[in-house]
């Protein structure tokens, strides 16, 4: 069943004629492997138009192309070893062999000859004979498919498998149903059905340019009743795979890993897809057909649920394949299954999936070919060998069985564009106690626990409970301010993480969740539009937006769908200020209007921004606030152990030492934290605990005003200034060099001699970093 | 030849409904206005030979989106915030009389309570007591840790529950629905224009007046007016007002019979958001009142007193200017008033008389903003809130409190909303400035020192020369120059000193935004700046 699939879809001019292919020496109990096993991306895919006659004649493949039974038999005239074709025979395309048979992997028995085909079959050595443990694969070949990570599949619905039974078939012609044969089907662009071209009425002589709508489809938008015809009698209409998935009964997933199970199972971890109807919103107008919206839900499911690839395109992928298959499908959105948010993936994302399919066609199957040529000559202590490496992988793998779905629970600002992590079991030694203590010092990691802002959480946690456990869910706002590095958003971020979690285990009712941020905003207005997307997925100009969203807060009688109440984060709201404030005055009026169920949280650093507004503003503001003081040393001090807890880097006094310097200055978190990794820095190679003088010099760089670290550095470089006299080109280079550190303030060089120069710093500061240069001893007592 | 003119305008007025552009849209109100409505709609009555567009338009199917969109903007009427139908209508929510009357699952448990409350009563045994007891029985007690009963208080004194009726503010009301009712009775054009502090119901009346005037003019037998309310802050452009306003009259000259046209109301909530740096925008809207077959009356609400000043030296030349109706803030009594109207709807006492005496006291004196005396009751109920959990968590045995306290300790008391109000009317200076990182304390002090020479400002650069002089006076070793403005700008952020622009940071021009005296006292519990402020 697969393998007719797979030689339809996959049937690719450019490789080598199937006959080419034979020369290879298949071991016995080799499954049925069909000689094509293409990387899809190579393959030549057809979308609007199928241009399925289109292939020449003299190519006896091609007139299997698309009914089973011709597929049957063109296996049979690949095949022609004769010791392969009792196996085959015995398999019936229709119900599936044993699972032994068909999922033995073999050992790429290599002869130089072959070394051309080679890439054509690929086995993948099962480690299945020493030791019985999960083993990873990052590629398997599985029922004449080749599937590895990152790859998108169609995969059946478990509870219904009769549906199974009749295979997803070659797409036949909506009128006469018969299938394309040699003729071009062409594809409406509504409702996806096929036609002929000679079925058409009037029958078309090309395929036309642009987008195509069949005649029933423009007749049932005209309100016209127009039937589509129907099948004989007895003949069922055959549905394909991509109408079984969008009519849901099909899934289609992403293979995030591969691996084999202790009982010889093959299994892979899924990343779901959905179709548009199954999102809490449904389809919206919006919604191309072919669109699917991948999820953060993931599912270990067995390799033999698969059916066989589709291929999930980023938009931009997706225009480029005008005359994909069938089986080509858009995503542009992921979609959060316990928020029931949207959030576009990030290019980022899709790049780096270009990269690996791209690796994944070339590159790696030629290092993979390169490897295996050059120790072919024991293929058993190969394999040994790499049966060791990848045990070792999958131990290193298993031993963080979260790790797989570390992503589900991210979906807080940047940690989701950075959510691809480099795997730990790529480094190879073990880090040292420094490494580690510079690494949870860095500001992007996300501490374990918040010390210190106890009574600042319980108070945001009442706040939101307050408003969102309520039945009427009454609107509030919240201000909440204070200096920079105080911990205000990730305070807040931590208070809703410990929501969600609530929220998973059923005891709050579920919400949405929208963050913005005012600095990421190209202007204040576009903020309608961030908030419309979020709440609902579409992307619309902000005018129309505004006019979506204030239907939406203040009509109370139109049922609306989305009745959970909605929680808006606005980060640094001082930027959305604008001349006449009326996008504060929006956002800040929705919350008094009845039924809203909105509630608003914003933060900034101002203390009296309510009182710098507008009066009608702060009047609608509300009174709460919560204000975030700097910190003192002590609270300093058990943020940085807090972080360390476990790591022996620092002596405590040192720790000591930078909070009551930070304190002393500004109560800034992320300045003590930098100051501690810094001073990690410094003692690099030393196999010593960082102490007071680390933290001294740490402090001295980020303290110290750059022009004196700059006037050290320049004296040095003055000291040939001894007692001749240089001249003046050299006194006038000096001078340009100072002018340009910005020690001096020079006139413009035009002048040459009779440039006026000025100290841009004050004396105090000039003589204080001169006065204890070494190579100008002398220096002092003019000073 | 009239009606040959207005021809293209209705067509063009059409088109409008679709392609609204402004300059368009303005000319059309225009002519619009210039014209009688009689002549206009008589050609729209009998469709000519040359008008085969505008008749098809009429009688064809494509005329039914004409009326559904009217059907969706009628309901506005029925939405309107402070309908009582709507409000008991809606199944969401539980208006506070539905919960009086009919709540089953309310009335046992009040039961229940009061049974608790008098055994009580009666342990404690004391006659005296009893009597006071038998005076609230019949204003049941409050249990602020009973969930549907604290849900019930805190709707009634959220800001999105309009009470059923206004109070305090009928005199406006009056004043305003006599204007609204004389234009519609005479057919003719007015504008009025509404201004008065944030908080002061300028909103709600408006609301209110709408639906009393559709009352108005069904008893009467009138046409009652086409309501269009508009937020200005809502408009993405401000010349969009003008495209709702003619999308109006069309919706009503082609569902209307031809003779009875009505009139229209337009109700501009925040009207100063349309100031233009022209004013065209606002002066051409007070001109659709001036023009002299025009049957629109203009309502503006805004905050701004001197609004309609601007314009009447122009408009008193045009004969419209428009009357003035001012909202003043509330008083105490009216406080007081309106706290107890939306209160009455309970079952039960939840505020001290006392306790809400202080409370409108103080918000009148302030600013007497509604929205801040509502802000101030429910802020003032959770501290109970929080006041009775922490109490349960102590001692939940303490069972030999005097009964009479446990009556009253339900009740929000004077302390309570004392807190809530020093909440929103202390000020944070002293409390933030003794938080203060030791750095910026001495930033102040050097800035408190500098400026009781008598200055008044100073510069980033001199600042920190005092600064470095206060530092060697002790041996603290000073921040440079870098570091010192940006602790200067945090202090700018928490509004304590006040930075000017400057190309040059050193140039930067520094004031005190607090008073010095406020920073001498939160800095005199430390002896190194008693020393130093001496």
């Amino acid at each position: 069943m697969a393998e007719t699939q797979q030689m339809k879809k996959f049937k690719t001019p450019s490789k080598g004629t199937p006959k080419a292919k034979h020369p290879i020496s298949i071991d016995h109990h080799i499954a049925p492997q069909t000689p094509q096993s293409a990387t899809p991306s190579a393959i030549n895919l057809r979308r609007s138009h199928r241009l399925t006659a289109a292939f020449p004649e003299h190519r006896p493949a091609i007139s299997s192309f698309n009914t089973h039974q011709s597929a049957a038999k063109t296996r049979k005239i690949f095949e022609n070893p004769p010791l392969v074709l009792p196996t085959e025979i015995s398999i019936t395309p229709a119900s599936p062999p044993p699972v032994e048979s068909r999922k033995k992997r073999k050992f790429h028995e290599k002869s130089a000859e072959k070394s051309k085909d080679s890439r054509n079959v690929k086995y993948k050595h099962a480690a299945d004979r020493k030791v019985k443990k999960k083993v990873y694969y990052k590629k398997v070949v599985y029922d004449g498919g080749e599937f590895s990570a990152g790859h998108d599949v169609y995969v059946k619905r478990r509870s219904d498998a009769s549906s199974d039974d009749e295979d997803p078939e070659v797409e036949e012609c909506r009128v006469c149903f018969k299938p394309a044969g040699r003729r071009v089907l062409i594809e409406c662009d509504d409702c996806l059905n096929g036609f002929h071209l000679k079925c058409l009425k009037p029958p078309l002589k090309a395929v036309p340019d642009g987008d195509w709508v069949c005649c029933y489809c423009v007749a049932r938008k005209n309100g016209e009743v127009m039937e589509f015809p129907e099948p004989q009698a007895g003949k069922k209409r055959a549905r394909t795979a991509r109408e079984k998935l969008l009519s849901s009964d099909l899934w289609a997933a992403r293979i995030e890993s591969l691996w084999k199970e202790v009982d010889g199972t093959y299994w892979f971890r899924a990343r779901w897809y959905i179709i548009p109807e199954e999102t809490a919103v449904g389809r919206q107008p919006h919604n191309l057909r072919r669109e699917l919206y991948r999820t953060n839900d993931f599912a270990d499911v067995e390799m033999e649920s698969i059916i066989r690839h589709c291929f999930v395109m980023s938009p931009r992928e997706f225009a480029n394949a005008a005359d994909g298959g069938d089986d080509v499908f858009l995503c542009e959105y992921e979609y959060e299954v316990q928020w029931h948010s949207f959030k576009r993936i990030a290019e980022i994302d899709n790049n780096e999936n270009d990269g690996e399919r791209v690796v994944d066609n070339d590159a790696d199957w030629n290092s993979c070919d390169e490897f295996d040529s050059g120790s072919d000559f024991d293929s058993e202590e190969e394999a040994a060998y790499e049966d060791k490496k990848r045990n070792r992988l999958s131990q290193l793998s298993s031993l963080r069985p979260v790790a797989a779905n570390s992503r589900k629970g991210q979906i807080f600002g940047l940690q989701k564009i950075g959510a691809k992590k480099i795997p730990e079991n790529l480094r190879s030694r073990k880090q040292t106690d420094l490494e580690k203590a510079k690494s949870t010092l860095l500001l992007a990691t996300l501490p374990k626990s918040l010390p210190c802002r106890d009574r600042e959480m319980i108070e945001i946690t009442t706040f939101i409970k307050g408003a969102i456990c309520d039945e009427q869910c009454l609107g509030r706002c919240l201000y909440v301010h204070g200096v920079p590095g105080t911990g205000k958003t990730m305070s807040v971020l931590a208070v809703m993480r410990n929501l969600k979690s609530e929220v998973d285990a059923g005891s709050i009712r579920p919400y949405c969740f929208v963050e913005i941020n005012g600095l990421k905003l190209a202007s204040p207005e576009n903020i309608y539009s961030v908030i419309y997307e979020g709440l609902t997925g579409h992307r619309v100009g902000w005018k129309k937006a505004l006019n979506l969203l204030n239907a939406r807060f203040s009509d109370e009688n139109k049922c609306r769908k989305d009745t959970r109440p909605c929680i808006l984060l606005i980060d640094e709201l001082d930027l959305l200020v604008t001349r006449n404030q009326a996008v504060l005055y929006n956002i800040l009026d929705w919350p008094t209007r009845p039924n809203s169920k909105l509630i608003v949280i914003g933060i900034a650093n101002t203390m009296d921004l309510p009182e710098k507004l507008l009066p009608r503003i702060s009047s609608r503001m509300g009174i709460q606030r919560l204000c975030f003081g700097p910190y003192n040393f002590q609270q300093l001090q058990e943020i940085i152990s807090s972080r360390l807890k476990g790591i022996d880097a620092f002596e405590k006094v040192a720790i000591e030492f930078a909070s009551r310097k930070v304190a002393a200055v500004s109560g800034d978190a992320r300045r003590a934290l930098e100051i501690c990794r810094r001073a990690a820095e410094f003692l690099q190679n030393r196999k010593v605990m960082a102490g007071m003088a680390d933290v001294e010099a740490a402090i001295k760089e980020m303290f110290q005003a750059p022009h004196i670290q700059l006037a050290m550095a320049v004296s040095s470089f003055c000291a040939n200034n001894g007692e001749t006299f240089p001249g003046y080109d050299t006194l006038l280079k000096v001078g340009c060099k100072l002018g340009e550190c910005r020690l001096l303030l020079c006139e413009s060089g035009t002048r040459h001699k009779l440039q006026k120069l000025q100290l841009n710093y004050p004396n105090d500061d000039v003589t204080f970093a001169l006065k204890d240069s070494k190579e100008l001893p002398w220096l002092a007592k003019y000073i | 030849m009239p009606s040959r003119h207005s021809f293209p305008a209705a067509l063009s007025i059409c088109k409008l409904q679709y392609n609204s552009s402004f300059s368009l849209s303005i000319e059309q109100l225009h002519s619009q206005f210039l014209q009688p409505f009689s002549i206009y709609t008589a050609s729209v009555s009998n469709p000519g030979t040359d008008m085969p567009a505008f008749s098809a338009r009429r009688h064809s199917p494509s005329s039914d989106p004409t009326s559904e969109t009217r059907v969706a903007v009628t309901p506005r009427k029925s939405r309107l915030r402070s309908d009582p139908d709507a409000a008991i209508a809606s199944p969401l929510r539980k208006s506070p009389r539905l919960c009086k009357e009919g709540s089953p699952n309310s009335s046992p448990k009040i039961e229940v309570i009061r049974k608790c409350l008098k055994s009580s009563l009666n342990l404690s045994g004391s006659p005296e007591k009893k009597q006071l007891s038998e005076d609230f029985v019949e204003r049941q007690t409050w249990d602020p840790r009973e969930e549907t009963q604290l849900r019930a208080v805190n709707e009634a004194l959220h800001l999105s529950t309009a009470p059923p009726n206004v109070v305090c503010r009928e005199n406006e009301k009056n004043q305003i629905l006599d204007f609204c009712s004389k234009c519609v009775k005479e057919e003719k054009a007015g504008s009025l224009y509404v201004c008065g502090c944030p908080g002061t119901g300028k909103t709600l009346s408006m609301e209110k007046v709408k639906v009393m005037l559709v009352d108005w003019a069904n008893k009467e037998g009138v046409q009652p007016p086409d309501v269009l309310s508009i937020n200005c802050t809502t408009l993405a452009n401000m010349s969009e007002i003008f495209s709702k306003v003619s999308s109006e009259i069309v919706f009503s000259t082609f569902t209307w019979h031809e003779d009875d046209v009505s009139v229209i109301l337009v109700v501009a909530d925040e009207l100063d958001y349309l100031i233009t740096k022209d004013r065209s925008v606002l002066h051409d809207l007070f001109m659709l009142t001036t023009m002299p077959f025009s049957r629109c009356i203009l309502l503006g609400v805004a905050n701004a007193i001197d609004l309609a000043d601007m314009f009447i030296p122009k408009l008193q030349s045009l004969n419209c200017k428009p009357m003035v109706i001012t909202f003043c803030a509330y008083s105490k009594d009216q406080i007081i008033n309106i706290l107890q109207e939306r209160l009455k709807a309970l079952p039960y006492t939840v505020f001290q008389p006392q306790a809400l005496e202080l409370c409108a006291r103080k918000v009148a004196a302030a600013s007497g903003d509604m929205r801040k005396a509502l802000a101030v009751c429910r802020s003032a109920i959770e501290m109970l809130i929080g006041e009775s959990m922490l109490s349960s968590v102590d001692g939940t045995e303490d069972q030999q409190k005097p009964a009479a306290n446990n009556m009253t300790s339900n009740q929000v008391r004077i302390h309570h909303v004392a807190a809530a109000l020093s909440k929103v009317y202390k000020s944070p200076v002293v409390d933030t400035i003794i938080s203060l990182p030791q750095h910026q304390q001495i930033i102040l002090c050097s800035a408190v020192k500098l400026f009781r020479e008598g200055k008044k400002g100073t510069t980033l650069g001199e600042l920190n020369k005092y600064y470095v002089d206060v530092c060697k006076s002790t041996m603290i070793p000073p921040v440079g120059i870098l570091e010192l403005s940006s602790m200067c700008r945090v202090l700018d952020d928490q509004g304590i000193l006040k930075l000017g622009q400057s190309r040059e940071d050193k140039l930067r021009r520094v004031t005190l935004n607090v008073d010095g005296a406020d920073i001498v006292f939160a800095l005199q519990g430390v002896r190194f700046f008693r020393n130093c402020l001496k």
